[in-house]
Parts: structure tokens; sequence; C-alpha cells
């Protein structure tokens, strides 16, 4: 069995002391940034990717990876003891984990987060190991028209999964296309947008930009409103869930598994989506609906799980495809490139190491997040005492030393605090941030594959539609664009706005 | 009712379309078998201009609902302005002196009144950072005018 050798080999290379030390620490970086609000996974990986310049690529990478999967379990502890998601992907958890801890089950509700975290991210695990060989290989195939339409279809995935209007995510992906092309033209070397700005000639740099989107405009937004946050005060007794609980959710668990994987896989799903449709789901098929938003334990279980094995599946379209779905993982395709490594159907044969040792990490990450989490559990209590302002000043200045470190330039400061102001006026006006900075790194490859299809095609667009999986693929991302409008046409609401 | 903050999104959102589209054209766009450099930033300046467009429209004739709401707006924006700070003033005075006054700052922005409480975070945070990032992780931090120090 191929896949089991593979998957031998990986963890001997995970199971390395050094690997074995950047897993652990990336699963608690990523409890700490999961458990408090204020700094999510994207601005973190940004921050600490400078740092891993000089690592092994294999290390860096599962750390980084390890801080993503890590913020998911922690995200379940904020939103049960305080009703504030400590994560996007943990917002629904807040509706039931929140009223299970006020009836006295914060630690069966936090129990069931974790082990239903851990079952997901094991099938998760699973599930990629073997779609992704497959999928690489199919996507082997991929001519530069089918890579311009998939890269169009994760990209319109993007806007159509992000929140608020489908028609703010456009504008913003339109914008992130632009920013694209600023610096060095990728086919014919020229310079375009500098505005004679040496510093521009290698156009935005990622990692700046995503400081700036995500962990300073996150800073201001929380000054406007300065919570104070109330943990719930409660005896955590039995933190593991009665055998009782394990009959009523163990199905939500495997069901979120489940759909969690499927979302997480397409191009621009990810896990807050994910939560949010397995908690749809369940509350649909339950015997008793009612009892959701009041503490059913069935509303944690299923979204809990979802959350986290989307975070782990969405590993299979930067893997095997070369395009990330969602901002964390955006972040990890640019310290793949930075590490030389060209995410895509090949990574897993030039870099076979780097895949299985990644993957085999995410099993051995499980297991210590689970440890973590469980027992740690009085330990990340206490630190959401920590008030909020010291945070905030930590992550400004941290921010600001990060986007200093990148090339020790004070122009990339300047550059994080405009794209800092600009995210937040951003997020202030409905803009959501992820389709810019995915569209921003995805543009050079679009417009290259754009290029390369029409000069190969004789300037024919009708290349794109006669190419097959080309045009499958631009059909679903047509049908997604159209579904707002047919909807509203449907129901006779006036347009603008999604429903 | 009219959108204002779609409006105002819209209208800036054109001026950059219309930049990129005049730009790319001044890089040359030619044919779809012979691109040139301007072919691509043409295409995202006319789909930002036509996407603005529709948003300016729709903010218009008051079909976009209206969320924008600034709540305590006067502590974001005294931040941003502490951080532009930072940055004018960061190569000239070096790390050291600038990241100690840019804490106390916003730690005053944020509402904190004990000037004892202020003033031990912005010299343990100052100093715990640089020792950190500066010292133990080797990234050279600005040392600007304490440069005759021989920091």
């Amino acid at each position: 069995m191929d896949f089991l050798a593979n998957l031998g080999s990986g963890f001997s290379i995970a199971l390395s002391p050094l690997n074995l030390f950047f897993a652990a620490l990336g699963a608690v970086i990523g409890t700490a940034i999961g458990v408090l609000p204020g700094l999510g996974p994207p601005a973190t990986v940004a921050l600490l990717l400078p740092l891993t310049y000089k690592m092994d690529p294999t290390p860096a990478i599962i750390m980084l990876a390890g801080i993503f999967y890590g913020a998911m379990y922690g995200g379940s502890t904020t939103s049960i003891l305080l009703n504030i998601p400590g994560e996007a992907a943990s917002v629904v958890t807040c509706l039931d984990g929140y009223k299970m801890a006020r009836q006295g089950r914060a630690g069966a509700a936090l129990g069931t987060a974790a082990i239903g975290s851990f079952i997901a991210g094991t099938i998760s695990i699973f599930g990629l190991s073997l779609v992704a060989p497959t999928l690489a290989n199919f996507a082997l195939k991929f001519g530069p028209a089918e890579y311009f339409s998939l890269i169009l279809l994760g990209l319109m995935m993007a806007v159509y999964l992000s929140e608020g209007s489908i028609l703010k995510g456009l504008v913003m992906g339109a914008l992130g296309l632009f920013f694209g092309t600023v610096g060095i033209d990728p086919v014919l070397g020229a310079t375009r947008f500098t505005f004679g700005l040496s510093r521009l000639t290698d156009g935005f740099d990622f990692v700046v930009v995503a400081m700036g989107l995500f962990g300073i405009s996150e800073v201001l937004m929380n000054l406007e409103v300065l919570q104070l946050r109330d943990v719930f005060k409660t005896a955590l007794k039995g933190i593991l869930p009665t055998l009782d609980d394990w009959r009523r959710c163990w199905r939500s668990v495997v069901r979120g598994s489940l759909t969690g994987f499927f979302i997480g896989v397409l191009p621009g799903g990810g896990a807050i989506i994910s939560s949010f449709v397995s908690y749809a789901i369940e509350k649909r098929i339950s015997k008793h609906p009612e009892q959701f938003g009041k503490g059913a334990i069935e509303g944690v279980a299923a979204p809990e799980s979802a959350n986290n094995a989307a975070s782990t599946s969405s590993f299979v379209p930067l893997l095997t495809l070369g395009i990330p779905g969602n901002a964390t993982i955006a972040m990890i395709f640019v310290a793949l490139m930075i590490h030389g490594i060209r995410p895509g159907p090949l990574l897993l044969q030039e870099h076979p190491n780097l895949f299985w040792g990644l993957v085999a990490s995410m099993y051995i990450g499980n297991l210590m997040l689970l440890g973590l989490n469980l027992p740690l559990i009085g330990f990340w209590v206490r630190l959401l005492r920590i008030p909020y302002h010291y945070l905030a000043v930590l992550v400004v200045t941290i921010c600001l030393i990060g986007a200093y470190s990148v090339k020790n330039s004070v122009f990339d400061v300047g550059m994080m605090v405009a794209f800092g102001i600009m995210g937040y006026l951003m997020r202030k006006g409905g803009f959501p941030p992820a389709p810019l900075i995915l569209s921003m790194i995805l543009g050079p490859i679009l417009e290259r594959s754009l290029q390369q299809s029409l000069i190969s095609s004789g300037g024919d667009p009708s290349t794109f539609i006669q190419r097959p999986i080309s045009a499958a693929l631009l059909c679903v991302a047509a049908f997604l664009m159209l579904t707002p409008i047919l909807k509203r046409i449907w129901k006779g609401n006036p347009p603008g706005r999604r429903t | 009712m009219k959108n204002s903050a779609d409006i105002a999104a819209g209208l800036i959102l054109i001026l950059v379309g219309t930049g990129a589209i005049v730009g790319a054209i001044g890089l040359r766009l030619g044919t779809p078998t012979e691109p040139q450099p301007g072919f691509f930033p043409f295409l995202s300046g006319v789909s930002i201009f036509i996407l603005s467009s529709i948003l300016l429209v729709q903010g218009w004739i008051g079909r976009t609902e209206s969320r924008i709401s600034f709540g305590e707006i006067r502590r974001p924006a005294m931040l941003i302005a502490v951080l532009i700070a930072f940055v004018g003033l960061l190569e000239s005075l070096g790390y050291i002196i600038v990241s100690p006054i840019i804490v106390v700052l916003a730690l005053r922005i944020m509402g904190i009144r004990s000037w004892r409480v202020v003033l031990t975070t912005s010299v343990a945070l100052s100093m715990g950072t640089f020792i950190l990032f500066d010292r133990l992780l080797g990234i050279t931090l600005p040392v600007g005018i304490l440069s005759h120090l021989g920091l």
C-alpha cells in the first residue's frame, strides 16, 4: 500500500524532535490566539512568517499549520465561556455553547467541542491523505486555460462564501487583481504602477498587507467598542461529556466532520462557512429543533467538528492545485513560496517529505491539542482575564516590528499601517478583506495563465469554453455569480443584497 | 434612502478603476495574441470601474442597506495618528525611543487612567520586544539618534 508507506515515512519525519517541537509550538500559539478574541489566524500566521525565513521549510509549515488548526480548538473556549467568539469560525458555537455554560454544563460543552474537534481533525486528515494524491494527479493534466478557469472559480467561491454583499466582494476581488499587478510584470518584465518607488518593484509584500488588513484593522475595530469581558464563573466540573451526551451527539460529530471536510476542500471554502452550514443541517434534521439555541449539545458538537475538519481539508486545494482557499491558507501559500516551494500538483512529487510530514504532523498535532485543551482548560480561562488593552498594544507592537522585519524597511511599516487603515474602512463599509488578499496573491498566476492560453489559442477567447474542464469550471463560477440574482428574481426581492 | 457610505466607496473605487485603466493604456495593451504589460491591468481596471459603478448606483437609489455605524470613532482615529507618527519617527529617533512613547499614547487612548500602569507597561513592552526581536532573534531594529551609543 503506497498510502500507508507514505504515511509511515511522514510519521518518521513528523516525529523528529525538531518537528515535534514546532508542531507543539504551533498548537500552543494557535490555541492561545483562538482563545483570545482580537487576533485571528491570518494575522498570526503573517506575523510569524518572517521568523520562519531562516528555518527549514518542513518545520516552518508544520508550525504555521498548527496555528491554523489549533485556533479552531481554542476559539470554542471563548465562545462557550464568554459568548464572544474567540475566532470567526466559532461564532455559531456561542448559540448553544454559552447556553450550556449558563446551565452549568460548561465542562460538557468544552469537552464535546474538544473531542469533536479531535475526531473531526482525524477524519479530515485521513480524507486529505486519500484525496490529495488523486486530485494532484488529475490536476497534472491542467493546461493554462484550465488553470485560468480554476483560479477564477476559486476567487468567485471566495467572494460567494465571504460574508456580506457579493457585489462588494467582487469589487474587492477586482481591486486585489489590480494591486497584484503592481511591480514587475511576470511575463514581459516591465515595471507597472510603482510610481517611481523602487521599493514597489517586487510588488506589495503579502505578509505586510495581511498584517495590516487582519491585524491592525482588527485592533482599530475593537477600539470602537472596548468591551468588558465577563468570564462565566462556574466551577468546571466534569469536562468529559456523559455517556448520554455522547449518545445524543456522536452522529452530529460525524456529520459535522464530513460537512466540514467537503466545504473545506472547495476553493474559497473554509472553517467559517462550514460551521454555519453544519449547524443549519443539524437543526434541520434534528427531532427536537426547538432545543437549538437553548443549549443543545448537537449545536456545539457539529459546528466545532466542522470548523476543525474544514481547516484541515482546506490544505487540499493548496497542496494539490496551488489555490489557497482562505486568508490563512493564503499566508501558508506565501510561506511555501518564500521557502522556494511552488504549491501545486507537482508539490507531492517534488517535496513528498514536506507533504507527508505535514499530514502526519497534523495527526500528532490533533492529539497534542486534545491534551492541551482538556486538562489545561483552567489555564486558557485565566488567559482570558488579561484585559484587552494589554493585548491590543502587544498586537500593534508586534505588527509594527513584524512588518519592519520582513525587509528591515520602514517603508513596509508605512505600507502595513496604510493597509491597516484601509482594512478598517473596508470592515466599516462591509467590504470583505479575504477576496482582496486572495486575488492579490493569485492575480499574477491568473495573468500568466490568461496570456499563455490566449497566445496558444491564437488570441481566441473561446478556448476557455472549448476545453471541457475549463468550461465546466467557468459554468460553476457563472452559476455562483448568478444565483443571488436568480434568487431575487424568483422571490421578487430588490437586488443589491444577498438574501 | 441613499447610502452615503456606499456612494463614497463607489466614487473612490471608480477613481481607482479609472486610474488603472489610464495607467494600463500608458503601458500599452497589445492584442490578445501579443498582450503587452497593460493588458491585464486594463481588464482589472475595467472590472473595478464597472463593479463600483453598480455599487454607486445601488447606493444612490438606496438599494443597499446602510450598515455603517461609527461607535467611538475618536479612539481609532487617534490610534491611526499615533501609528503614522511611529512610521515617521522610527528611522530618525530609533525604536528604543519611539516605541515606549507609542505604547504610552496607545494605552492612554484606550482609556487607561493609572500612570503607573501606563508607564510600567510601556517600558516593559518596549524593552521586552527590543530584547526579544533585536537581541535574541537578530532583527536589527532602527537605533536612530542613539546610534552613537553603540547600540
